[in-house]
């Protein structure tokens, strides 16, 4: 009797996941090397509906919402002069390893020397494999090349290698801008050749505000409406209820 | 004369079963490639009424109301563009054909995803088929050609839930298969408007047959208490 209460929540919990999403991307609008999430939405199972209905009136259940992964598309660069700064044009990531020791990936080219003169990301990654600056080296004798090459004082002493995966999407996301390579998403394998690594430069985040905001005004507004079902699911409660007076 | 109260009752539950469906459709009013639903109703069988003094016949009247179907709206809706690479909308008639565990399964929800083969899959992970009728291969690019997905006319398109759709490939009169673009999601065919008209109009319907309720009772009653009182 009257499942559109629940069939109506079941939307509503969908709007939000989605709306939580978009504040997520709203609040990482200026995160380096950020993705925006892809929220999807599917409908639930089918089912015989109740008296007084034909057999064959299939009634459906509500909404879910489903995690698409991330859009990989790339975000805008910023210039920053940093030598380095550096920005991957093009499909691929950074290698790093976190400091609990996991092997990741990421965009995020804000790059640190730490005290072992090891290139290092903001949050205390080290680049994979790890490239050693020698002692003494002033940021500004660093060179990067379009290849990755890190030179010092015109001497290569390393190599910031680029990496890809055959479907990003199913990466999972572990914060700190870094990506863990999953099953479904195959494991790392060299970038394609038209991946140029670009020093100097920043790799903003991909969220687009304009359809960060009309997503928000419309997951709101459905979620609005949805309520409106419950609503009405109760007025007829009520309505059933005033039967026997 | 206790039928009325039968009858209003059928129909009341008839709206309950209405309300359902639109909250499901409001419930989907964001899933990409979602149809919206109608529910039809009918009358339930009918007596034919006789006078019990004379034997002539009243005429008919209807018992009950049912409601006799569920009816999707498979209408192409407008596609919006989301630039997402793995985004596939197909502009005009058509489904997409995905290979699941039961069997082949169609669907207008073309928010695919790549799994660890490469291959373009739904959400739910399974193989969406090109042209060739095998799975479709993400490329090196991340980018699928829209030119290799198939796209197949359905006779008898039914949801089964999902974002999936059953049905038997045939050629609807009319009805050409339409071309899929990439970066693109169809809206959701639940138009929120409608669906709260509808929803009123329902809930006024489901109070009137309260009302009938109501009053059927209150005649009821004064046959109990009124008719055998003497007065005076």
């Amino acid at each position: 009797m009257l499942e559109g209460l629940r069939t109506a929540a079941a939307g509503m919990a969908a709007q939000q996941t989605k709306l939580d999403a978009v504040a997520n991307d709203l609040a990482n609008a200026n995160t380096t090397g950020y993705k925006h999430v892809r929220v999807g939405f599917s409908d639930l199972l089918y089912e015989q509906a109740g008296r007084p209905s034909a057999q064959g009136v299939a009634l459906g259940t509500g909404a879910r919402a489903v995690n698409a992964g991330r859009g990989f598309e790339q975000g805008s660069m910023r210039d920053t002069g940093s030598p380095l700064d550096v920005a991957i044009a093009g499909e691929g990531f950074f290698r790093v390893r976190l400091p609990d020791g996991r092997q990741a990936l990421t965009r995020d080219g804000g790059l640190h020397v730490d005290g072992n003169g090891r290139l290092s990301t903001a949050s205390g990654g080290l680049i994979q494999p790890a490239v050693t600056l020698p002692k003494g080296t002033n940021d500004d004798q660093i060179a990067i090349g379009s290849d990755g090459t890190v030179r010092a004082n015109g001497r290569a002493v390393g190599r910031l290698q680029v990496v890809t995966v055959r479907s990003p999407q199913a990466l999972q996301s572990v914060g700190e801008n870094a990506f863990l390579a999953t099953p479904a998403s195959g494991g790392p394998q060299a970038a394609p050749r038209a991946t140029t690594v670009q020093q100097g430069v920043l790799e903003g985040s991909n969220t687009d505000m304009a359809q960060a905001m009309v997503d928000m005004i419309d997951a709101q507004r459905t979620y609005q409406l949805t309520s409106k079902a419950i609503q009405t699911a109760d007025q007829m409660m009520e309505i059933a209820n005033g039967v026997k007076r | 004369m206790d039928r009325g109260l039968y009858i209003a009752a059928s129909g009341m539950l008839a709206e309950q079963v209405r309300q359902d469906q639109i909250a499901n459709d409001l419930a989907n009013a964001s899933t990409p490639g979602y149809k919206a639903d109608r529910t039809t109703q009918r009358s339930f069988g009918s007596l034919l009424l006789n006078n019990s003094v004379t034997g002539a016949a009243v005429g008919s009247q209807s018992t009950a109301v049912q409601v006799s179907g569920i009816v999707t709206d498979f209408t192409p809706q407008p596609l919006k563009d989301t630039g997402e690479p793995l985004d596939l909308g197909i502009s005009g008639d058509g489904f997409f054909t995905v290979q699941t565990q039961n069997g082949t399964r169609y669907t207008r929800n073309g928010q695919f995803m790549a799994d660890a083969q490469g291959r373009l899959t739904t959400a739910s992970g399974d193989p969406v088929l090109g042209r060739d009728g095998r799975p479709l291969t993400v490329g090196a690019d991340g980018r699928v050609d829209p030119r290799r997905v198939n796209v197949v006319l359905l006779t008898n398109p039914r949801k089964g839930g999902d974002n999936l759709v059953t049905g038997t490939p045939g050629t609807p009169a009319g009805q050409v298969a339409g071309q899929v673009r990439a970066g693109s999601l169809e809206s959701s065919g639940a138009d929120p408007t409608q669906s709260m008209v509808d929803m009123i109009a329902s809930m006024r319907a489901y109070e009137s047959g309260q009302k009938v309720i109501q009053t059927i009772d209150e005649t009821l009653g004064k046959a109990a208490s009124s008719v055998a009182t003497v007065t005076g």
